[in-house]
């Protein structure tokens, strides 16, 4: 007999299964997370990467000893900083394996949180290795699995929560008193399929960012050329998915608020997106028709500049933020398709 | 068997499955990126001569890399000749090289090395040739430096630019265009960048010289060689000749670099009591002056309508190229307009050449600066690599603009500029900040 079917026929032990304590770990984990991936943006819009050239130590002292970073240049604020807010997710993570063995009933659930604890090891590890072997290739590699990081720790709290959990309950109900609720709030498999492929979309879109960010003297004009056309081709892609995937929620009225809500905000979310795509090519290489507009033609690009810096890595990180709101809703479409239980 | 019949409802499976697939694929993507170790060679300069000239320079052209190598070493390894550091100061010191060279770093003190690769490489290009991994989305293209051209500078056309010229375009940056301001930058990071734009520029210019020198003076069929280390030992005397000429081509470039400063076009002000588009004079006497400006600029002595157009929109004429384009198409009797016949120079790298445009001067935008100061170089020196030619001016040249006249098309071109622009007194403050000034000298 599996858990779920357990679960699902006693009711006490269902109300058993929802562990806040958990659940509260996983979402401050994944609130822990977004900060770490703008600072981490900021330490590469900064080329602060190597601020700190040793890990895991800081210039030879303890990392969580090092007091210098605090009244240092801004380069080593950013780094140390990033370094910092990265030892407090993981952490968490410690803290939300013990829970969930402590707490929650479901091994898988249990098995994932070690996952997800290897997973921030393996993150921290990368950026590690980043320093250590000062190379872009690995400060790449680093930057595109952090947003991955994201879309899981997310995905950890979306599966601890109560919502998920009574998702079960109500499966249980409808069946039981047959009452003709089932139809009345369940998502429609076009709709589950579409938000993950979003999410899949969205991360590979992340990836080629990446590499248009990490660009070094090696990448011939060709290859940058290539890479920016792969990107804004993905970015229409992205578009019309989203808008897929929002025509489609909206025309469904069966689906449930939460899965309705998290991807209005996704919708909204991408539209910025593209904003802040055209921002970022006219603060790192201005645009080709600078004439048209007065505005345009007094622009002057100011390297490191405030506002170059934020809206690049405001880029960067809603990007990540798109593909953790796509896991959202894709999870949570896929849950409420499938506790119908057909 | 709990685990399992979860799987089906977990979506985060699947994904995951996905993710990582895609992770796998990308990662294959990731190429190497050394680039330090060695200059890629100016091959697009050696084809055109290959092309006018019926030879084939891949030898000349290896030779080449072998001497300059011996003098400047690498993008990771940067040297200066020792020969060059004698006599008057230093223009370039090997410790601003070495900061400026090699991949980027940050220290404790927030020290930044490798400036060069992290501040200009996507769009200049590892060697200066202005053709770095952004290049080819951007417009205007980023300038090559191997030419020794520079289009804001206080000398006029065929000198070199004072370091404080680009110390200045550093600082500013050049509006409209993708070039950035580095002013965020500390002064020894720009003194740094501007001594490695010099050194890219001599060893870009010393290159072509290498080039063409093979193309038109030695004897290739006859067996000659650019430069040979294997007869070092077995011909010394012909060796050391060959080297000492080659030394005398850099000692020449580096006096061109130096010369510079004695080659600053002076300022003649305007006579006293001139009207001074945002100085607080008299808007009637302004008004005739900018009219005045006006006519000269429609008129055939300067004939800047010719290009600029009329109205100053950058209407004129508009199918010119810049002599960074020509240098490898018309020099080499290549039609810029004929894709088919650059076939050749495409497969080396070269970018599809683009028009330089006459600028809207209506815009009010002046890279070079905005102040009367900066505009009456601008004109009084033409702007070298865009055809814009020095206006004529007397007495040198009898049928030439007068020195008011010159302040006329000033005031002229001043009048486009936004109001809170054109106030000199704004200005000076603003100038003062910058402390490059040297146009006002
Ligand atoms: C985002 C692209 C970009 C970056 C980064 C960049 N440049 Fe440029 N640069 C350009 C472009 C484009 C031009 C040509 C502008 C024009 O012709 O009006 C240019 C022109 C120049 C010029 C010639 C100006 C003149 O008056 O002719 C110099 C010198 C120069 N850059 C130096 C640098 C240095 C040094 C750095 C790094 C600290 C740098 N650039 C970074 C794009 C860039
Ligand atoms: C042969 C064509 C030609 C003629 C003649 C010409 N210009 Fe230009 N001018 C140009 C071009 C091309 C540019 C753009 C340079 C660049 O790429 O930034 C330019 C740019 C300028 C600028 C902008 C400088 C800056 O700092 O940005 C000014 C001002 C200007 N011209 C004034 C004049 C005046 C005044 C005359 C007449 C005395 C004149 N030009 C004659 C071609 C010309």
């Amino acid at each position: 007999m599996s858990a779920s079917e357990e679960l699902a026929f006693s009711p006490t032990s269902v109300k058993a299964a929802y562990a806040s304590g958990v659940h509260r770990l996983a979402v401050a984990l994944t609130v822990s997370v977004f900060p770490l991936i703008w600072v981490g943006g900021l330490v590469t819009t900064y080329d602060a990467g190597m601020a700190v050239p040793d890990w895991p130590g800081t210039y030879g002292e303890n990392m969580f000893a090092y007091q210098a970073w605090l009244f240092g240049p801004f380069d080593l604020m950013v780094e140390h900083g990033h370094r910092l807010l990265g030892s407090l997710s993981g952490l968490l993570c410690v803290g939300l394996v013990v829970a969930a063995y402590l707490r929650d009933e479901r091994s898988w659930f249990r098995k994932w949180s070690v996952f997800v604890l290897a997973a921030v090891i393996a993150q921290g590890i990368l950026g590690g290795v980043r320093v250590l072997l000062d190379e872009r290739t690995a400060a790449m590699i680093h930057g595109c699995t952090g947003p991955l990081f994201f879309a899981i720790a997310t995905a950890t709290a979306v599966m601890s929560s109560r919502w998920w959990f009574e998702r079960n309950r109500k499966h249980l109900s409808d069946h039981e008193n047959e009452s003709g609720a089932v139809g009345q709030y369940a998502t429609g498999r076009f709709i589950a399929l579409t938000a993950s492929v979003l999410a899949v979309t969205s991360y590979c879109q992340l990836i080629v960012g990446a590499q248009l960010r990490h660009t070094t003297g090696a990448v011939s004009p060709n290859e940058f050329k290539g890479f920016v056309h792969l990107h804004l081709g993905l970015a229409a892609l992205v578009f019309l998915v989203a808008l897929v995937l929002t025509v489609s929620v909206v025309a469904a009225s069966r689906t449930p608020k939460q899965v309705r809500r998290v991807s209005l905000l996704l919708a909204i979310m991408v539209l910025c997106q593209i904003g802040l795509g055209i921002g970022t090519w006219l603060v790192n290489y201005a645009l080709p028709w600078a004439e048209l507009n007065a505005t345009l033609a007094a622009y002057t690009i100011a390297a490191k500049g405030y506002w170059e810096s934020m809206v690049v890595t405001a880029h960067q990180a809603t990007g990540s933020l798109i593909i953790s709101l796509a896991t959202v809703t894709s999870m949570r479409a896929w849950r409420s398709r499938a506790s119908l239980g057909n | 068997m709990s685990f399992r019949s979860n799987l089906r409802i977990d979506p985060s499976n699947p994904l995951l499955t996905i993710w990582l697939a895609v992770i796998l694929l990308i990662s294959g993507l990731f190429g190497c990126d050394s680039v330090g170790d060695r200059f890629e060679s100016n091959r697009i300069f050696a084809k055109r001569w290959e092309l006018t000239e019926s030879i084939d320079l891949r030898e000349p052209l290896a030779d080449s890399e072998v001497v300059l190598t011996e003098f400047f070493g690498s993008p990771d390894e940067p040297k200066w000749p020792k020969f060059l550091n004698v006599g008057e100061g230093k223009l370039v010191s090997l410790q601003n090289l070495q900061r400026a060279a090699g991949a980027f770093s940050s220290g404790e003190q927030g020290e930044h090395k490798g400036l060069f690769r992290e501040h200009c490489v996507v769009c200049h290009g590892v060697n200066g040739n202005g053709r770095g991994p952004s290049s080819a989305l951007l417009t205007p293209y980023p300038r090559d430096f191997r030419l020794g051209k520079i289009k804001f500078k206080s000398t006029p056309i065929g000198h070199k630019p004072t370091k404080d010229d680009l110390k200045q375009i550093l600082h500013r940056g050049i509006a409209g265009t993708s070039m950035p301001s580095f002013s965020t930058l500390d002064p020894e990071d720009i003194e740094a960048l501007v001594e490695y734009v010099i050194y890219l520029s001599i060893r870009g210019e010393l290159e072509r010289k290498l080039i063409r020198d093979a193309a038109i003076e030695l004897d290739l069929e006859g067996g000659e060689r650019l430069y040979d280390l294997d007869s070092k030992e077995k011909y010394p005397e012909e060796f050391a000749d060959v080297r000492g000429r080659i030394k005398g081509w850099a000692v020449d470039l580096q006096e061109s670099w130096f010369e510079a400063e004695d080659k600053i076009v002076d300022v003649v002000g305007p006579p006293e009591g001139f009207p001074l588009v945002g100085n607080g004079d008299d808007p009637e006497a302004i008004a005739v002056s900018v009219a005045n400006g006006k006519k000269l600029f429609q008129g055939t002595t300067a004939s800047c309508a010719f290009c600029h157009g009329s109205e100053a929109k950058g209407d004129g004429q508009t199918h010119n190229y810049d002599e960074w384009t020509r240098e490898w198409t018309v020099m080499a009797g290549l039609n810029p307009k004929d894709k088919k016949s650059l076939a050749p120079m495409f497969e080396l790298g070269a970018l599809k050449p683009t028009n330089i445009f006459p600028r809207n001067l209506t815009m009010g935008v002046f890279h070079g600066g905005s102040s009367p100061e900066e505009l009456y170089t601008r004109i009084v020196n033409g702007i070298e690599g865009t055809g814009m030619p020095a206006a004529p001016l007397r007495p040198a040249n009898s049928q030439g603009l007068t020195n008011e006249e010159v302040w006329d098309l000033v005031n002229y071109l001043r009048s486009f500029l936004p109001a809170e622009e054109q106030s000199l007194v704004s200005q000076e403050t603003k100038s003062d900040s910058c402390s490059e000034e040297d146009a006002s000298k």
